[in-house]
């Protein structure tokens, strides 16, 4: 895909959050996203994955602006997108869409399934309001469910059905780039399938370019074309979803994937799983050198001074000194 | 013993798809009112309230008595000619309730209703903006509210005169920062909500989702506190009549009407009995129809 160019490229991002401010001292600082860059290519789902608290959530939220990039940049289709006012924000908005993790909370309970999906397009002025209706009822089947829904309020649905909804929502401004955080983690498995066969489908009838963020490493590894790793800020490594699952170059991702819960006890006993020592360092005071070499099995003398770099092997990149 | 076959039978197919279909909906104030009008205390009260407010309008013009109209039967009792009976000065109390209904009322509901409006406004900005102009904001409102709201009543009296007006003016000055701290709170705590952030990354502008979707979640307690803050503002109005800060005689209020009916409380009752009891059923509609609002508005809430 070399000629193409990316949908959204992040390049550097970082996000900090104030935590104690101080009288006289500098202050601290939750350090959630810490240079973080990869790209996005048309058609292409990008997976992250890492544990909890590592910033997969930051991270999406301050590519979609919710949150305002502390540095660094966010390039959508060629526009730089991260310092623009909200007013030459908002004709980029529409191509850039988020799909939420709890559906229980991201539907306002006061409308009805109708106003919810046809706000975005009440507030782009988009059709007249037969015309919203009309595309509000065609995009309920779309996701599948029944037109006749549309007058209906949130908590008559399920939370699969729900999720259909806010995945209706997102589509209603036909954007080109969906973030998708954490969609499937608060539906039990059966209801996770079907949304995630339900994203693919909208993916190959639209072209549309997903960054998925989940806990599942199965369900991440079967959506995703590319899976970015992250651990405390930091995106560890970065690579195709395959490559990635049967190749592990970071020690985290190596960590993280034996960890993986596999279905077969035959077959999982005779997996070495990693068992990693100690905590996650807290994110105000992160380690000097690489974020990993607190509990990294094969850590080195120079990683716990600077940082390493990206390493690029044929498009697999990992920030590790081994591969330097 | 059942034969297996027996244990499950093959649903009607006629009932098969029949799926319920929804009454098209007409917007979220016509499903309020749709939802409020099957709860029946609701219901009831907002008809009781309706009834005494359009008899303080209408029953004046009507009345064959001036408020202010002595005459030669003092102390009557309650009779068709005198419905409330009549004071020590021969005014006919029914006639002089109906003109306190109406000062009372007015009182309660537009200092509610201007407290309201500005606390709301005021608080949804401090607290969406946040940062240092909500401390900014909030600091200011901490320096209104130190003074005693009687002080602020009594210094527009020098400048205004002993009216409904100034009562109502002074109500107004302090009043709105109660419901100013809990919309911000209600705000801070709501702009986190995913509703409010999917809201934000559809490009809704900042007064669409203050207003559209904080503001319509943050009613059931914003209405709840309005409620309780018209009750109030009869009361602290009938006080400050009592200490002689408020409406002047021959004027009446409800509040007037109790103070004066104390003195005879023992001997004449029903001086005392009859505008208490408009006040209380002004007070229990109010509640109901808060209740049955606060219901109505909330989607999930249904009986």
């Amino acid at each position: 895909m070399g000629e193409v160019t990316p949908v959204v490229k992040v390049r550097h991002l970082k996000k900090y959050f104030m935590a104690n401010k101080r009288f006289l001292k500098p202050s601290d600082y939750v350090k959630a996203v810490d240079d973080v860059t990869f790209d996005i290519y048309p058609g292409e789902t990008v997976g992250l994955v890492g544990e909890s608290g590592c910033g997969k959530s930051t991270l999406a939220r301050s590519i979609i602006r919710i949150y305002e990039p502390s540095a660094g940049k966010v390039v959508y289709n060629g526009t730089d997108i991260t310092h623009l006012s909200n007013a030459k924000l908002w004709q980029y908005r529409n191509k850039m869409q988020m799909i939420f993790q709890d559906p229980y909370a991201s539907l306002d309970p006061r409308y009805t399934v109708g106003e919810i999906i046809g706000e975005p397009m009440e507030i782009y002025k988009m059709y007249d309001k037969a015309g919203r209706e009309a595309k509000v009822q065609e995009l309920l089947e779309q996701v599948g469910l029944k037109p006749d829904h549309i007058s209906r309020y949130p908590h008559e649905f399920s939370g699969g059905q729900r999720q259909r909804i806010g995945i209706a929502r997102t589509l209603a401004l036909d954007p080109d780039f969906i973030l998708c955080d954490e969609p499937i983690s608060a539906l039990d498995v059966s209801i996770q399938a079907q949304i995630i066969n339900l994203l693919e489908k909208l993916q190959d009838e639209r072209g549309l370019s997903y960054l998925f963020i989940a806990h599942d490493l199965t369900m991440v590894r079967h959506i995703s074309h590319k899976i970015g790793v992250m651990y405390l800020g930091h995106l560890v490594e970065f690579g195709d979803a395959d490559e990635v699952y049967s190749n592990p170059l970071h020690p985290y991702t190596k960590a993280l994937l034996s960890a993986a819960p596999i279905a077969d006890p035959n077959t999982a006993r005779s997996v070495n799983r990693i068992k990693l020592e100690g905590e996650v360092p807290s994110p105000i005071h992160t380690p000097e050198g690489c974020p990993f070499c607190t509990r990294c099995p094969e850590c080195r003398p120079e990683c716990r001074i600077t940082p390493p770099v990206m390493a690029n092997q044929n498009g697999h990149k990992a920030a590790c000194y081994k591969y330097v | 013993m059942l034969a297996k076959a027996d244990y499950f039978k093959p649903i009607d197919p006629a009932l098969q798809n029949a799926e319920f279909i929804a009454v098209p909906s007409g917007g979220f104030w016509r499903d309020v009112w749709d939802r409020f009008k099957v709860n029946k205390r609701a219901f009831v009260g907002l008809v009781v309230l309706t009834v005494i407010v359009l008899t303080a309008m209408i029953g004046p013009f009507v009345s064959p008595y001036a408020y202010d109209g002595m005459g030669t039967e003092i102390n009557a009792g309650m009779s068709l000619k005198h419905i409330f009976g009549t004071d020590a000065l021969g005014r006919d109390l029914f006639t002089r309730s109906l003109y306190g209904v109406r000062i009372s009322l007015m009182v309660g509901f537009l200092t509610t209703f201007i407290n309201m409006f500005l606390g709301v406004i005021y608080g949804g900005i401090a607290g969406y903006v946040g940062g240092r102009t909500d401390m900014l904001m909030m600091r200011i409102v901490d320096v209104i509210y130190a003074v005693p709201s009687l002080l602020y009543i009594i210094l527009l009296m020098l400048i205004f005169g002993a009216n409904v007006g100034s009562i109502m003016l002074g109500m107004c000055v302090s009043g709105w920062i109660g419901t100013s701290r809990m919309m911000r709170t209600q705000v801070i705590a709501l702009k986190e909500r995913e509703f409010a952030l999917a809201a934000y990354t559809e490009g809704a502008s900042a007064p669409r989702i203050l207003f559209r979707h904080i503001f319509t979640n943050a009613l059931g307690p914003l209405l709840v506190e309005a409620t309780m803050a018209i009750p109030q503002a009869i009361f602290q109005e009938a006080f400050l009549s009592f200490i002689g800060m408020g409406i002047s005689a021959p004027q009446a209020s409800l509040g007037t009407l109790a103070q004066d009916a104390r003195m005879y409380m023992t001997v004449y009752p029903n001086q005392m009995f009859c505008p208490v009891s408009v006040i209380c059923i002004i007070i229990f509609a109010l509640n109901f129809i808060s209740e049955g609002l606060s219901e109505a508005l909330d989607p999930t809430k249904r009986h």
